[in-house]
Order: C-alpha cells, then sequence, then structure tokens
C-alpha cells in the first residue's frame, strides 16, 4: 500500500466498534419494542377483561340491591304493588276454615338466607379482583426493571457510537485536507480518496446505529413512562377494590346474625323490625359494592382508555422514526450508488480520451 | 373469652379455631348419627374446609354463633361462595408451578399460591348446604288419585342449631285439597310446591308434634311421621394464654346452667366440649308416647290444668303418638356433668366419649 502523510489516524478503519447487547437494526428494534409492547397489551386486556366483568357485576348488583329495597318497602308498608288480589288474600288468612287457600308461600328466611349468599358470592367475586390486578402490578415493575436495563444499553452504545463518529468525521475532513496535498489523479489522491471512502461508509453505517440507538432510547423512556402509568393505575385500583370489599364482608358477616335473629323473634313487630335492619344491612353492603363497581367504571373510562389511546399514539411515532430511517439509510445508499456510477463514468470518459495511466 | 363480634356472633382466632374444628369434627363421628339427623360428611367437609390446613392462611377467623356454639350462617356461607368463585378463579390463577416459581418475588404470588391449593381443595369436597330441600315419590297410587311423599328440609337454624326434618306424608288430589306436592307427567318425578316449602321452612324450629298437627290439618294431607334430628347446641371451652374461651351465651337450660356452674372447674382442664344431639319423632307408628330428652319433656306434661283438656281433644284428632331423645358427645371432664343433669331428669341417654 502506498505510503500516506503520517499525521492521518487510520486506526478507526480497522477498528471493531463493541456495541454491547445484540447487534441493532430497524428490524431488531421494532421487534424488541414490539415485545414489549406485547407485555403492555397483555396488562390492558387483562384490564378490559376486569372492565366487561365489572359491567356484568355491576348490572347484577342493581338487580339485587333492587330486590332487597323490595322487601324493605314491603316492610315499611310504602309497597301496594301486590294490589287488590294479594290483600284480599291476607285478610282471607284471618277467616278460620279458609286458612289453606290464603296459605302464604315463601319463607321470608329463606328469601333473605338465598340473597344472603347471593351476596357473599359477588363480593367474593369482587375480592378476586385484587390478586389479579397484585399480579399484574409485579409483572409490570419486572417489565420496568427490563426496559431500564435496555435504556442503560442504549445509551451507552449511543455514546460510543457518538465517539465514533466524531472521530470517523473528524477522518474524513482530515483526509480532504490531505487530498488538496496531493496532485489530481496520483496514487496517493487515489489512496487517500479510497481511504476516505472507505471512512465515509463506516461514518454512514455507524451514523445510522447512532440514530437508532438513541431513537430506541427515547422509545425506551416513553415505553418506561406508560408502563408506570399502567402501574399507578392498577395499583390505584387494587388499593380501592380492597377497601370496598373488606367494608362490604364486614357488613355481610354483621347481616348474617340479624338474619338468623329473624326466625326466633315471637313478636310480629320484633321480626318486622330485625327483618327491616337486616335488609338495610345488606343493602348497605350490596350499596357500598355497588359504588366500587361505578368508581371503578371511572377509573377505566379515565385511565385505560387514556392509556390505549397513548400507546396506539407511541405506535404512530415508533413507526414513524423507523420509517425515517429506513428512508434516510435508503437515501445514503443511493448517494452512494450515483457517486459510485459519476465516478465510474467519469473514469471511463477519462480512459476514453486520454493515455491509460499505469496502476 | 373469645370476643363477640356482633349480634350473636362470636370470633374464633388460632390456635383456638384448630382446636374447636378438630374437637366438633371428632365428635360428629363419635355422636354416630344416621339418616334421621343432618348428614354427617358434609358438615365435617365444612368443618375441615374451615380449618387453617385446608385455606393455609388465607383466613384469619371463624365465626361461631354465642349461643349454639355452632359455626354460624357466615362461617357455612364463607366456604360454599369460596368453592363456588374458586371455581372460575382457577381459571385465571396460573399453574400451581408457576405460582410457586415467584412464591419468593412478591407476597400477592405467595398468596395466590395458597389460594390455588385451597380453590382446588374446595372442588373435591361436599359442603355442607345452609338450606336443602328434597321431595322424593314413595308411592303413586293413580286409582285412589293420592301418592305418598317424603318430604326433607336440612337448615341452619335461627337459633344456630343444623336441623334435618323429615316428613312422611300422602296427599290426595281434588279440587279442594291443597297442593303440596306436585308430581310430573310421567308421574315419576315430585317437586314440592312453594306452598310446602314455605310451611316446612317456617316451622322447621317447632317440635315434631307441632309441624305434625299444622300439615295434618290441611284438606287432602295424611301425614304418617314428622320426625327431626339436631346437631346441637355445642358447649365448648378452650383455655388460652390468660383467659379461657368459651360459648359466650349458652342460655338458660338445665344442662346449660350446670355446664356454666362446672365451667370454674372445666377451665384447669384442657378444652372441653359437649355435643347435643337431639331427635324428635310425631308418627303414627310409635308404640308409646315418651320423652327420654332432659332438655324437652312431653308437651302435655308440661300445660297447666286449664290446657289440658283442649291438648287432650286435639291429640283424639290426630292419631300419632310423640317420642324424643337426646344423645351426647363429651370430654372426659364434662361427661360428669351430663350424666348428673340426665339422671336428675329421669332419663337414660347414651353419653359417648370425645377422645
Amino acid at each position: 500500500m502506498p505510503e500516506t502523510a503520517s499525521q492521518l489516524n487510520l486506526g478507526a478503519l480497522d477498528r471493531q466498534v463493541a456495541y454491547s447487547g445484540e447487534g441493532i437494526s430497524v428490524r431488531s428494534l421494532e421487534e424488541n419494542i414490539s415485545a414489549e409492547r406485547d407485555t403492555q397489551n397483555g396488562k390492558v386486556d387483562e384490564l378490559k377483561i376486569l372492565r366487561e366483568r365489572n359491567v356484568a357485576i355491576q348490572t347484577a348488583l342493581a338487580d339485587e340491591v333492587g330486590k332487597l329495597r323490595k322487601f324493605s318497602d314491603y316492610l315499611d308498608g310504602s309497597a301496594t304493588q301486590g294490589g287488590i288480589w294479594a290483600g284480599f288474600k291476607e285478610l282471607v288468612s284471618y277467616i278460620p276454615g279458609f286458612r289453606n287457600i290464603a296459605m302464604s308461600k315463601r319463607s321470608i328466611e329463606e328469601l333473605l338466607k338465598q340473597q344472603y349468599q347471593i351476596s357473599s358470592r359477588r363480593v367474593k367475586e369482587a375480592a378476586e379482583y385484587v390478586d389479579t390486578l397484585g399480579r399484574s402490578e409485579q409483572d409490570l415493575y419486572k417489565e420496568i426493571d427490563r426496559i431500564n436495563g435496555k435504556i442503560l444499553e442504549m445509551a451507552k452504545n449511543e455514546s460510543t457510537a457518538v465517539d465514533f463518529v466524531l472521530e470517523l468525521k473528524a477522518l474524513v475532513d482530515a483526509i480532504e485536507s490531505e487530498k488538496q496535498t496531493a496532485e489530481a489523479g496520483s496514487i496517493a489522491f487515489r489512496d487517500l480518496e479510497a481511504k476516505q471512502d472507505k471512512a465515509r461508509a463506516l461514518l454512514a453505517q455507524h451514523s445510522a446505529n447512532l440514530q437508532l440507538y438513541a431513537a430506541a432510547e427515547e422509545r425506551y423512556v416513553s415505553l418506561k413512562d406508560n408502563t408506570r402509568k399502567l402501574v399507578e393505575t392498577i395499583r390505584n385500583l387494587r388499593q380501592d377494590i380492597s377497601q370496598y370489599t373488606t367494608a362490604a364482608s364486614i357488613k355481610l358477616d354483621m347481616a348474617s346474625a340479624q338474619i338468623q335473629a329473624i326466625g326466633t323473634a315471637a313478636d310480629a313487630a320484633v321480626v318486622m323490625l330485625e327483618l327491616k335492619r337486616s335488609l338495610d344491612v345488606m343493602t348497605e353492603s350490596m350499596n357500598a359494592t355497588t359504588q366500587f363497581v361505578s368508581d371503578t367504571q371511572v377509573f377505566f373510562r379515565r385511565n385505560l382508555d387514556t392509556l390505549i389511546h397513548e400507546l396506539e399514539t407511541f405506535d404512530q411515532t415508533t413507526t414513524q422514526v423507523l420509517d425515517a430511517n429506513i428512508a434516510e439509510s435508503r437515501r445514503i445508499e443511493d448517494e452512494r450508488i450515483a457517486a459510485a456510477i459519476d465516478k465510474a463514468r467519469k473514469h471511463k470518459q477519462h480512459a476514453g480520451g486520454g493515455a491509460a495511466t499505469p496502476a | 373469652m373469645s370476643e363477640v363480634a356482633a349480634l350473636q356472633t362470636q370470633a374464633l382466632r388460632e390456635p383456638q379455631v384448630t382446636t374447636y374444628l378438630g374437637a366438633l369434627g371428632r365428635a360428629l363421628a363419635a355422636g354416630r348419627t344416621n339418616k334421621a339427623f343432618p348428614d354427617r360428611k358434609p358438615l365435617e367437609a365444612t368443618l375441615h374446609a374451615l380449618g387453617r390446613e385446608m385455606h393455609l392462611g388465607l383466613y384469619d377467623e371463624i365465626y361461631v354463633d354465642s349461643r349454639s356454639g355452632m359455626p354460624n350462617l357466615a362461617s357455612f356461607t364463607r366456604v360454599l361462595s369460596d368453592r363456588t368463585v374458586g371455581l372460575e378463579s382457577l381459571s385465571r390463577l396460573g399453574t400451581q408451578a408457576e405460582l410457586d416459581a415467584r412464591r419468593e418475588e412478591a407476597e400477592v404470588f405467595a398468596r395466590m399460591g395458597r389460594k390455588r391449593r385451597y380453590f382446588e381443595a374446595l372442588q373435591t369436597l361436599e359442603l355442607a348446604p345452609v338450606d336443602h330441600h328434597r321431595v322424593l315419590l314413595r308411592r303413586h297410587d293413580p286409582g285412589q288419585s293420592r301418592a305418598s311423599f317424603r318430604v326433607e328440609l336440612t337448615k341452619l337454624l335461627a337459633d344456630g342449631c343444623y336441623v334435618r326434618v323429615v316428613i312422611e306424608l300422602w296427599q290426595r288430589a281434588s279440587m279442594w285439597a291443597h297442593e303440596l306436592v306436585r308430581l310430573d307427567a310421567a308421574g315419576e318425578v315430585a317437586e314440592g310446591t312453594e306452598a310446602l316449602r314455605g310451611t316446612v321452612y317456617r316451622f322447621a324450629s317447632y317440635d315434631a308434634e307441632t309441624l305434625f298437627v299444622r300439615l295434618h290439618e290441611l284438606e287432602g294431607v295424611t301425614v304418617e311421621r314428622v320426625q327431626r334430628g339436631m346437631i346441637g347446641p355445642v358447649l365448648w371451652s378452650i383455655p388460652g394464654e390468660n383467659t379461657l374461651h368459651r360459648v359466650a351465651t349458652p342460655g338458660g337450660s338445665v344442662i346449660a346452667r350446670a355446664w356454666s356452674e362446672a365451667l370454674p372447674e372445666l377451665a384447669a382442664a384442657p378444652a372441653q366440649l359437649v355435643v347435643m344431639f337431639s331427635s324428635d319423632i310425631a308418627a303414627i307408628d310409635v308404640r308409646d308416647e315418651v320423652s327420654n330428652d332432659p332438655l324437652s319433656p312431653l308437651l302435655g306434661s308440661q300445660l297447666r290444668d286449664a290446657e289440658q283438656a283442649r291438648y287432650r281433644i286435639l291429640r283424639e284428632r290426630h292419631p300419632f303418638k310423640v317420642y324424643k331423645d337426646r344423645k351426647f358427645v363429651a370430654t372426659d371432664a364434662s361427661k360428669p356433668v351430663i350424666e348428673r343433669v340426665c339422671a336428675a331428669a329421669g332419663t337414660k341417654n347414651l353419653v359417648y366419649r370425645l377422645v
């Protein structure tokens, strides 16, 4: 190889730059981000399922609270929906000999116990959310750890790429200056040109890497922010549900004793009073659970839809950046090819027009 | 003493829960109950499901009726709800291996691992129902438009005891008769009407004699037998660190009073338990009308003279006799208390030993 000026530091041309982790490319970055997003989507899907079950529980709870209120109104004397026939049957029951016809039907104690068991199941169904959300929270904390690892890796690689790109740029400029001192078309000139091309090729490659690592770092940071928001939403939801269901459980436990007390009360007024009390307690507990269901609907409305929208926006931004990177890569490639073609044509022209220069 | 948490409700915590449930489970087996009583196995399964060995620490306490000393409605319902809700949850919880592998990661995974085991174990158990109503066809006589049925109700009573009521009756179909049981079109499957359910349910806490009379007076109905088998009340005491945990309000029966008087001696002994199994039959095939129950003499012997005549007329209308009995399962230190009460009442009752 012909000698070149000694002030040029050409070590960069042969150096193997080591980036940590797997090599980056547009495709690999896209795949990594997509994998992280799949985890987030999974958690968002879980919340969506909970939202649907929430709606189902809310409908059932509204039904059952309605039934309890009806019982309560009946005891208040404010329910006269039975109509004339119901009232007549009640009257007839006091007439000796007609007792059979007016024999009343279901036991209120039995109905209350059934209602109690249904209420207990509903509260437990709601309480199951707590552990489901707790697990999602832990899974997402792990994701945040992983993403932080990735961010660190990208930042380090970006820093390595920056140093190398600057070094290569300085070399390209230095070679350019050196070319001014060499005779155009001479062997030294050609050698300098070859080295400059190599440096430019490396510069293009590592500039692309720099852009990708910078973009990847930004995208991972954004992903982490979204994951943090999701974790916070889930944590708040879990804490609120836990509070509600604990309160509802305690009220139900109180109601159980009152329901059992109904049967032993001999005096009708006492029975009705105890019955009313237990209905009120059960209604209160169901109201508490309905309240949590309603409030979690607000949570879902405020946070879930926003999250989904932000995640979709994030996806769009990522795609745009990646597309821009791809376009830039292609443009550089095209320029290089055009420059190479241009050079080839000029060389042919030269060769056709003048004597051939020995190699 | 275990705290009274709400109306007629005591909260029992470890280690008293394990002692209480273990003793009660063993007493059920020792009681040698037959089909006249609520099924023993589901009740034993419920007691087992309430225990720490089963739920692995998911619950801190159980609720016990402060009068009857039995697990109350909240406790019965807890395991029933857990089994129903658990069946659905099992599909969402993840595998046991996954949860165990993440146990150290966070408390929620350890808890979910325990929950999974608990829910899976519950699916294998038949638990005691709070209420269970069943009607069986015994004989169908279409020629005479009548059929014989057996009605069974298992119920957790309002006083906290657990009872099975069995009624055998004939029903004749007619325009004026009150329909208690319906047969399907094939005449093979019987179903109780709401009227029957309501009546039997409401009167389940009354004695067999009252229920017999109540049903027998219905047009078209002939009752042959009414039988009640009741588990409870339970008298229990478990010494704690600085206190004696015991049933809070055992009531004013002669046995409860004798038990309360003996408590200072029992406090020095290990955990004590008395479980009562009472049976009460009003049937046309009972030979002699006798009460061998120290807590429930025959109604006729308790009435004032003014009421005796009316009662005799009522009884002459109905062809049944009454037989009452009560047996006990008791720990060693409690046995003499029971035997003294029975001797004083002039009854000869079985007192099985609880080991």
